[in-house]
């Protein structure tokens, strides 16, 4: 399922960079900005899940878990001690150690079996801390969640549009990097036979675990982005549709590309934006959750490849019809 | 004495709630290896219709009947239409019904609107009985009563009746089945439908029970059906049976006790299961019944 989009040359990427980072010159109202942040943000946590779902085949039901962590412990930590970078760190650090361990643990319980037992551990592992974000009420104040305030280079739309586009970037190299190595490689080819991986020597649980880990603290990375982005927190982040966006975001982009998971957040965090717009004016859209399930299944349906697939039949087919012209030119 | 019969009454009642949407779970699992995350969504459904035509006719069993109905024809539309053309792609099937559940519940919310709905108790099933001082509400005697009604109907068709012989034998050795002439579509088609029926009834029953309905009850109520497949063994009714009352007792004296921690104790039984004996407590291969 190998995509397009990671065949897209080097410069491509490099110039869509570069027309991102002179976009602000460019239009800098304050509504764009918003909305190109969170598409960065929630391609970094599209990305994280890509690792899991597109190169290794693992299903996670309960994806919003580690988003959940690295916002709430970001926003705890801001809301108890100053807004400072120091504590900035502190919160990354606490949000991406706790989302390491719950990952690996929960990959320890279930990757071993089959497919279903990690869907459904996570599925109830992440409500399992939807819960205990409502009931701990001292730290989290509960479902009303809370406000707090966040260092002065955060509170800049300009300067927080750049944080995030470049930590987007750094992302996605190093899982890039990752992927491309023969640990990525691996984790290919379990999704493609584990029993045959597992058959060549490859010990399959621990790469998997990589792959839980690495998916677990990039996503905590996104979530810790996302609350500062709000500077709000409530116990939202731990929905099931926060683990729904991410499943959209991949299978919309096309599996196993990452970048087709940057396109998809694109596309959705865009959609959304759009629908409640329109949700000013026909209320039926005020449930556009049910829009996007939709969405989704016709997707898997209709389109299981994604917008990478549909890219990639476009192009092959365009390819066959330049070379048959070729080929009637010369025969001419 | 009297804290204890209560919480077991109630746990036990609960436990055969949870039953009614795990049994459907696991014989669907143990069939065609297919986990439908959609079940809740069943669940959820029947719980509203239930109470909706509870609420236009007044007549209860009319409202358990249209439950049981509308459970069927939406597990009717989810298999025809999700999960038969993604059949025998484990990944898709998984992320599929997850959508169907999504979908479900979100349409909840478009008919009856976001906000619980009260739900009453039938006239005839109010109040409670008295002995000795214990006393005991009717609506879960009652829960109790139907809950062990259906698993007896249950065990009874899967090991008295010619079809129950097919998907025991089917649990077992699917492709085997097959090459006897056996219609194992058709079987499957069987008992998704049987499976959404009896969740739509959960639903419906639980709708008094609790008092409210809401359109997130379904993914709650599928994630504890989950824990309780995984516990009893995928594809083990019996085990299915067992793991549901284990889970509805422990739940009902860990709220009263601790209600903090009651999920988080269901996910400690989880957690011992999946470490000690990953295919749960009953969960031999073929343990259809």
């Amino acid at each position: 399922m190998r995509g397009v989009f990671s065949k897209v040359p080097l410069y491509w990427g490099l110039a869509i960079l570069l027309f991102m980072l002179m976009f602000p010159f460019v239009n800098d109202t304050r509504s764009t900005l918003i909305l190109l942040t969170q598409i960065f943000i929630f391609a970094i946590f599209a990305m994280s899940f890509d690792i899991l779902l597109g190169y290794t085949g693992i299903v996670s039901f309960g994806h919003c878990m580690f988003f959940g962590i690295g916002a709430y412990s970001t926003a705890i930590i801001f809301n108890k001690l100053d807004a400072t970078m120091p504590n900035f760190l502190i919160g990354l650090l606490i949000g991406i150690f706790l989302s390491a361990l719950v990952s690996y643990l929960i990959g320890l319980l279930s990757l071993r079996l089959k497919s279903h037992f990690y869907a459904m551990l996570t599925l109830a592992v992440s409500q399992l801390f939807l819960v205990l974000a409502e009931k701990w009420r001292g730290l989290t104040h509960g479902g009303d969640g809370f406000t707090f305030s966040v260092p002065d280079i955060f509170k800049d739309r300009t300067s927080f549009y750049y944080i995030t586009l470049i930590s987007m970037a750094i992302v996605f190299i190093l899982l890039k990097l990752i992927t491309e190595l023969s640990t990525g490689r691996v984790l290919k080819a379990i999704s493609q036979n584990e029993d045959r991986a597992e058959a060549l020597g490859y010990k399959t649980l621990h790469y998997k675990l990589i792959a839980s880990v690495t998916a677990g603290v990039a996503a905590s990375f996104s979530g810790a982005l996302y609350a500062i982005s709000l500077r709000f927190i409530n116990t939202n982040v731990f929905s099931i549709e926060v683990t729904l966006d991410a499943l959209l975001m991949t299978m919309i982009g096309g599996l196993g590309t990452l970048a087709g998971a940057i396109a998809g957040a694109g596309i959705i965090e865009f959609l959304r934006h759009y629908l409640s717009e329109l949700a000013m004016t026909y209320p039926i859209f005020e449930r556009w959750t049910i829009i996007l399930g939709i969405l989704y299944i016709v997707v898997l349906l209709g389109f299981p490849s994604g917008l990478a697939g549909v890219i990639k039949r476009l192009t092959l087919r365009n390819g066959r019809k330049g070379r048959k012209n070729r080929e009637a030119g010369r025969a001419a | 004495m009297e804290v204890f019969i209560n919480l077991l009454v109630n746990g036990v009642s609960t436990g055969l709630l949870i039953f009614l949407l795990a049994a459907g779970l696991t014989l669907i699992f143990g069939l065609m290896s297919v986990l439908n995350f959609a079940h809740g969504g069943l669940f959820v459904w029947g719980a509203f219709s239930g109470a909706w035509i509870f609420k236009e006719t007044n007549s209860f069993f009319l409202a358990i009947a249209g439950a049981a109905a509308v459970g069927i024809v939406l597990g009717w539309v989810l298999e025809r239409f999700l999960i038969r053309p993604v059949y025998g792609n484990h990944v898709r099937q998984l992320l599929i019904t997850l959508g169907g559940m999504l979908v479900l519940s979100e349409s909840i919310k478009i008919l009856w609107g976001p906000n619980p709905i009260r739900v009453n108790l039938p006239g005839w099933l109010e109040g409670s009985y008295q002995f000795d001082g214990i006393i005991i509400i009717k609506y879960r005697l009652f829960v109790i009563a139907v809950g062990l009604l259906l698993y007896l109907a249950l065990w009874l068709l899967l090991s008295r009746t010619q079809i129950g012989l097919m998907i025991r034998a089917g649990v077992l050795d699917k492709e085997m089945v097959q090459a006897l002439g056996i219609n194992v579509k058709g079987l499957f088609t069987f008992v998704f439908l049987l499976g959404a029926g009896l969740a739509a009834v959960g639903g419906a029953l639980l709708a008094p029970y609790s008092g409210v309905v809401f359109a997130e009850m379904g993914m709650q109520y599928a994630i504890l059906a989950f824990i309780v497949v995984i516990i009893g063994g995928m594809g083990s009714l019996q085990g299915s049976a067992l793991a549901s009352l284990i889970v509805g007792v422990a739940g009902a004296f860990m709220a009263y006790y601790m209600p903090d921690l009651s999920l988080a104790l269901n996910m400690l039984l989880l957690a011992i299961v999946l470490l000690v004996k990953p295919t749960g407590l009953l969960g031999e291969k073929g343990g259809a019944i």
